[in-house]
C-alpha cells in the first residue's frame, strides 16, 4: 500500500500535467484546423487531411466591411479605458500608501465590489438609470469606457496596489522631496519609473479585456469588435473562427513579449530595494 | 557507547562537495556545536543525521545502531527549525503534543506530558495560543518543548536564534543551555555565531568548506586555535607580518618576542602572526604607534593603534580603565604576549 | 505582535524582554484630519456614478411595478417563474466550482512541486492569468471546434467508436457549458491556490516527519486545515465566476436557461423599460454574488493569516 502510494506520489503531478496540458492545447489545435483548413468536418479522413489548408478565413475577414473600423475603435476604447484607469487608480493607491492608510480597507473594498455587480447586471443598471435619464451619455461609443474601466477594476488595483507595496514608496518620496523635488518630479521621476512594470501589464490585460468585452457592448447595442466577431461569425463560421484565433494569438503574444521585456526590469527594481 | 556517530559522511550536491569525509562522536548528554560560515557544512551534516538528506557514503550511528537508511520520521530524533516550523493552524498545547500523537499515546497521558514540557520551557500558561500570537522567542521555545516532548536520543538544532533579536537571543540561548543539561539530552547545535557557540558549548566542531578544522572544548578553540581559520573566526585576531627568528622566538620588523607556536618552523621564513586583542598591551616601551581610535564598549575598551614599523592597524583590549586619557593622535607603545600567538606561513 | 497579556514577573518565570518593550508608542500620524479624505473624491465620485447609481437604479426598478407604486412581486414573479433558470444557474456554478476546486489544487500542487524543468511553475502561472480572464465568445469559439457537432474532438471520437451527441453529450447544453466552464475555472482556482501552496512552509513537512508523522498525517493534521480556507474561499469565488458568466453561455446557446441569459433576454425584449423582472432578477443576482463574495474575502483573510 505505501509503495503504491508512493508510486503515485511521483507520477501522479506528472499525470495531472499532461492532462492539464492536453485540455488546454487541443481547443486551441481544433480552433486552428477549424480557421485554416477549408475541409468540412464530416468529409475529414486521411487523405483529405493534408490538402486545402488556406488562410482564406481570415482574408475574408479582413475584407469585411465593419473589421476596420470596429478594431480601431476596439483600440481606442482600449486606450482611454487604460488612460482612465492610471489617471484615477495610481493617484488614489499611491494617496492611500501615503496619506490615508486608514482608508486602505475601505478602497480594496470598493475595488472589489465589481465583483458583485457582474456585467450583465451592470448592465440591467445602465438600463435602468442611463437609459432614461442620459441616454445622451449613451450615445457615444466611448460611453463604454468608464464601464471597462469598473468591470476592470477588481485586478487593475489589485496589481498597481501590488507593484506599490513591492518598492518602498515611502522612503522614494520622502528621498526625492528632500532632494527638493516637486510632487510632479517625484510622481514621474522616482515613482513611476519603478512602478512601469505592474502598471504596464495591468494595462495591457485592461486593454485585452476590453477588445474582448462582449456582455456590455451589445446590450447597448454597439458595433464593437467582440460584437462584430460574433455577428461575423454567425455569417461566416470558418472566418468568424479564424478571426477569434487571431485576436488570441496577438494579445497573448503581445502579453507574453510584455512579460518578458519587463521580468528583468521589475528584478532589478527588486533587487536594488532589497540591496 | 557513542549517543550519535558520524563515520565518514560525504555528501555532494551537483559539483559542490559539502562534506568531506565527515567523522564525530557525540558523548551521552553533551551539547557538542558545529560552528562555522555559511556554506561549511554544518547544516548538511545536521540534516543528515535528522534524515532530511541521504549520505553518498558514509553512516550515521545512534548508539551504535546504523540508522543511515532509515526515513526520519523514525529516527526519534527531536529538531528545532531557524523558524516558523511551528504548525499554524494548532495550538501551542496541539503543536507540542503532535509528536505524542503520532506514537498514539493516550489522552490523558499526553495532556500531563505536555503541561510538565511546557513549565520546563516556562510557557505554562501559553498552552490554548496560537503561533501568530506569541514573539519569535517564545515560538522558539514552544519549538524546543515539541521536540523534547517525545523524549528522543537525540536533539539537534538548527540555528535556532539566528532569527530573533538580540535581546532575546541572550536569553535564550541560556534557556536552551539549561534545559539541555536539566534534561540530560544529547545535543547537535548549528550555528555561525561563535558568542553563542563558547558560551553553551560542552565541545565545539569548527568547519569550514566541509571539513573540521577543530575539534575541542570553548578554551581550546580559543585560545589554542588549531588553524589560521580557526583562530580568526573565533574572536578577533590582529594580524603583524613577522620573521622567525629562533626556536619559539619571531621578530616583527626587529622587534623579538618570544612565541611557543613558531617551535618546529624553520628559521628566517615568513610568517604571519596572529594575536588577540587582549594579549596585547599599552607600553611605553615596545613598538611605537600612534593612537587610531578609543573606543568604549562598557565593560571593556578598544584601542586602535597604527603601528610605525609597520603600517597596520592593531586593536588592544585594555579591558577596564587604563585608557581614559588618550585620544586619538596620541602617541604609545604597543607591547605583545605571545603565548597564545598563532603563526601562519605565508606562501 | 501583542505580548501584553504575558504575565510579568511572576517568581520562577522569566518574561522576555522584546524590542517591543523599547517603542515610543504610536508613529506621529501623517493625516491632517478629516481633510485628507478629500483626495480620495474623485475615486468616490467615479465610482458612485457608474457603479452605485446604476446599482441602485436597478435595485429600485426590481421594486417598481408598471404602474409605479413600490411592490415585491417583482421579486417574487422573477424567482418563481424563473426558478429553473435559478436552478440551472446554481447547479452549473456548484458543480464547475467544485470541480475547478479539486483539479485546480490538483494542478496548483503539481505545478508547486515539480522540480524540472524549472520554468514549468512560471508557465502555468502565466497561462492560468491568461485562461482566467478568457471568457466571452472566443472561449465558445474554441470549444465549439472541439466539441461542436462539426468539431474535430467529436469526429475523432466517433470515428472511433463513441459519438458524443449520440449519448448524453451537447455542447449547447449543461454538459457542453460545465465543460466550457472548466476552462476558466481551474486556472482561476490554480491562481488562488498557487500563494497557499507556496506558503506551506517546507519546514512544517520536515517537522512533521521528524516528530514521527507519515505524509499522511502531515496532510491531515496540517497541510490540508492550513489550505482549507484558501481551497473554500476558492469555491466560492468560482462559484460567483460561474453564476455571472454571461457572454460564453450565451454564444453557446443564445436561448439558455440560465439567469444571466435571461436577464439580457429581457432587457432586450421590454422596450419601455418598465417591467421589473430584468431589474428583479439582477437584483437577486447581485444577492448571490454578495453572499458568495463577502464569503469568499473572509476566508482569503483567513487563509492570509497563516502566510505570513
Amino acid at each position: 500500500m505505501r509503495r503504491l502510494s508512493a508510486w503515485l506520489g511521483r507520477i501522479g503531478p506528472t499525470l495531472v500535467l499532461l492532462a492539464a496540458a492536453v485540455f488546454f492545447i487541443a481547443p486551441l489545435l481544433s480552433t486552428a484546423r477549424a480557421a485554416f483548413h477549408k475541409v468540412p468536418t464530416i468529409l475529414l479522413d486521411r487523405h483529405t487531411w493534408f490538402t486545402k489548408w488556406s488562410f482564406d478565413g481570415i482574408r475574408r475577414a479582413f475584407n469585411e466591411e465593419f473589421f476596420w473600423p470596429t478594431l480601431l475603435l476596439g483600440l481606442k476604447l482600449a486606450l482611454v479605458t487604460v488612460l482612465i484607469t492610471m489617471v484615477l487608480l495610481v493617484p488614489t493607491a499611491l494617496y492611500v500608501h501615503l496619506r490615508l492608510p486608514r482608508a486602505r480597507a475601505l478602497v480594496e473594498f470598493l475595488t472589489v465590489l465589481p465583483y458583485v455587480v457582474p456585467p450583465i447586471a451592470l448592465v440591467a443598471g445602465v438600463a435602468a438609470f442611463f437609459r432614461p435619464n442620459a441616454r445622451w451619455f449613451l450615445n457615444s461609443d466611448f460611453s463604454l469606457a468608464p464601464f471597462y474601466v469598473v468591470i476592470a477594476m477588481p485586478f487593475t488595483y489589485r496589481a498597481i496596489d501590488a507593484g506599490i507595496k513591492a518598492i518602498d514608496v515611502r522612503t522614494l518620496v520622502d528621498a526625492s522631496r528632500s532632494l527638493g523635488g516637486s510632487w510632479a518630479m517625484t510622481l514621474r521621476k522616482a515613482l513611476l519609473p519603478n512602478l512601469s512594470a505592474s502598471l504596464l501589464s495591468s494595462a495591457f490585460l485592461t486593454a485585452t479585456v476590453v477588445l474582448g468585452e462582449f456582455t456590455i457592448a451589445s446590450s447597448l447595442a454597439k458595433n464593437t469588435f467582440a460584437t462584430f466577431s460574433f455577428e461575423y461569425f454567425g455569417r461566416d463560421p470558418q472566418g468568424g473562427i479564424g478571426l477569434a484565433l487571431l485576436t488570441l494569438l496577438a494579445t497573448t503574444g503581445l502579453l507574453g513579449v510584455l512579460t518578458i521585456a519587463t521580468r528583468s526590469k521589475s528584478r532589478r527594481a527588486m533587487a536594488a530595494n532589497r540591496g | 557507547m557513542t549517543a550519535l556517530t558520524f563515520s565518514a559522511v560525504r555528501k555532494t550536491f551537483g559539483s559542490n562537495v559539502a562534506l568531506h569525509g565527515f567523522d564525530l562522536d557525540l558523548q551521552q548528554g553533551e551539547l557538542v556545536t558545529l560552528l562555522g560560515p555559511s556554506g561549511c557544512g554544518k547544516t548538511t551534516a545536521l540534516r543528515i543525521a535528522a534524515g532530511f538528506e541521504r549520505a553518498d557514503s558514509g553512516t550515521i550511528l545512534v548508539q551504535d545502531v546504523d540508522i543511515s537508511k532509515m526515513p526520519p520520521n523514525k529516527r526519534n530524533m527531536g529538531m528545532v527549525f531557524q523558524s516558523y516550523s511551528l504548525f499554524p493552524n494548532l495550538t501551542v498545547a496541539g503543536n507540542v503534543e503532535y509528536g505524542l500523537r503520532t506514537r498514539g499515546i493516550d489522552k490523558a497521558t499526553r495532556l500531563a506530558r505536555v503541561a510538565e514540557i511546557l513549565d520546563l520551557v516556562q510557557l505554562g500558561s501559553l498552552g490554548e495560543r496560537y503561533s501568530h500570537q506569541i514573539s519569535g522567542g517564545q515560538q522558539q521555545r514552544v519549538a524546543l518543548a515539541r521536540a523534547l516532548a517525545v523524549e528522543p536520543s537525540v536533539l539537534l538544532l538548527d540555528e535556532p536564534l539566528s532569527a530573533l533579536d538580540a535581546k532575546v537571543r541572550a536569553t535564550l540561548r541560556d534557556e536552551i543551555r539549561r534545559i539541555q543539561t536539566e534534561v540530560g539530552i544529547t545535543t547537535l547545535f548549528v550555528t555561525h555565531d561563535q558568542e553563542e557557540a563558547l558560551a553553551i558549548s560542552d565541545r565545539i566542531c569548527v568547519m569550514s568548506h566541509g571539513r573540521i578544522e577543530q575539534l575541542g572544548t570553548p578554551t581550546e578553540v580559543y585560545r589554542e586555535p588549531a588553524t589560521p581559520f580557526v583562530a580568526r573566526f573565533v574572536g578577533t585576531m590582529n594580524e603583524l607580518p613577522a620573521t622567525i627568528t629562533g626556536t619559539a622566538e619571531v621578530a616583527v620588523m626587529g622587534n623579538r618576542m618570544g612565541v611557543p607556536a613558531a617551535n618546529g618552523l624553520a628559521a628566517g621564513s615568513s610568517i604571519t602572526l596572529l594575536v588577540r586583542p587582549e594579549d596585547m598591551s599599552l607600553a611605553d616601551e615596545g613598538m611605537q604607534g600612534t593612537v587610531a581610535s578609543v573606543t568604549f564598549q562598557g565593560s571593556s575598551t578598544l584601542v586602535g593603534v597604527r603601528l610605525d614599523v609597520v603600517d597596520r592597524l592593531v586593536i588592544i583590549d585594555v579591558g577596564q580603565g587604563g585608557a581614559d586619557s588618550l585620544s586619538p593622535g596620541d602617541r604609545i607603545g604597543v607591547g605583545v604576549n605571545g603565548a597564545n600567538a598563532v603563526c601562519e606561513p605565508s606562501d | 505582535m501583542s505580548n501584553q497579556t504575558e504575565s510579568p514577573n511572576t517568581v520562577g518565570e522569566l518574561r522576555e524582554i522584546e524590542n517591543s518593550d523599547f517603542d515610543d508608542g504610536p508613529v506621529v500620524s501623517r493625516e491632517r484630519g478629516g481633510w485628507a479624505w478629500l483626495g480620495l473624491l474623485p475615486f468616490f465620485a467615479f465610482l458612485t456614478l457608474f457603479l452605485l447609481v446604476p446599482t441602485i437604479g436597478l435595485i429600485r426598478k426590481a421594486f417598481v411595478a408598471n404602474d409605479s407604486s413600490f411592490t415585491t412581486d417583482g421579486m417574487t414573479a422573477a424567482i418563481t417563474d424563473e426558478w429553473a433558470a435559478f436552478r440551472n444557474s446554481l447547479k452549473i456554478s456548484f458543480v464547475t466550482a467544485a470541480l475547478g476546486v479539486v483539479l485546480g489544487t490538483a494542478l496548483a500542487y503539481a505545478a508547486a512541486t515539480a522540480k524540472r524543468p524549472k520554468w514549468l511553475r512560471s508557465l502555468v502561472a502565466a497561462f492560468s492569468g491568461v485562461a482566467a480572464n478568457m471568457g466571452g465568445i472566443i472561449l465558445a469559439f474554441l470549444f465549439l471546434t472541439l466539441l461542436g457537432r462539426q468539431g474535430l474532438g467529436t469526429k475523432i471520437l466517433a470515428d472511433n467508436g463513441w459519438d458524443p451527441y449520440k449519448s448524453w453529450f451537447s455542447i449547447n447544453d449543461f454538459s457542453g457549458v460545465i465543460l466550457v466552464y472548466m476552462y476558466f475555472q481551474i486556472p482561476l482556482m490554480v491562481l488562488v491556490t498557487l500563494p497557499a501552496i507556496d506558503g506551506l512552509k517546507a519546514s512544517w513537512r520536515e517537522a512533521s516527519a521528524n516528530l514521527g508523522g507519515s505524509t499522511f498525517t502531515y496532510w491531515r493534521r496540517v497541510g490540508l486545515p492550513v489550505l482549507a480556507p484558501s481551497m473554500l474561499g476558492g469555491f466560492l469565488l468560482l462559484f460567483a465566476n460561474a453564476y455571472s458568466a454571461f457572454a460564453t453561455a450565451y454564444a453557446l446557446n443564445t436561448q439558455s436557461n440560465l439567469v444571466p441569459v435571461k436577464i439580457s433576454f429581457y432587457l432586450q425584449g421590454d422596450v419601455t423599460g418598465r417591467s421589473p423582472l430584468p431589474f428583479a432578477l439582477a437584483t437577486w443576482m447581485i444577492l448571490f454574488m454578495g453572499f458568495s463574495m463577502g464569503g469568499y474575502l473572509l476566508m482569503r483573510k483567513r487563509a492570509e493569516r497563516w502566510q505570513r
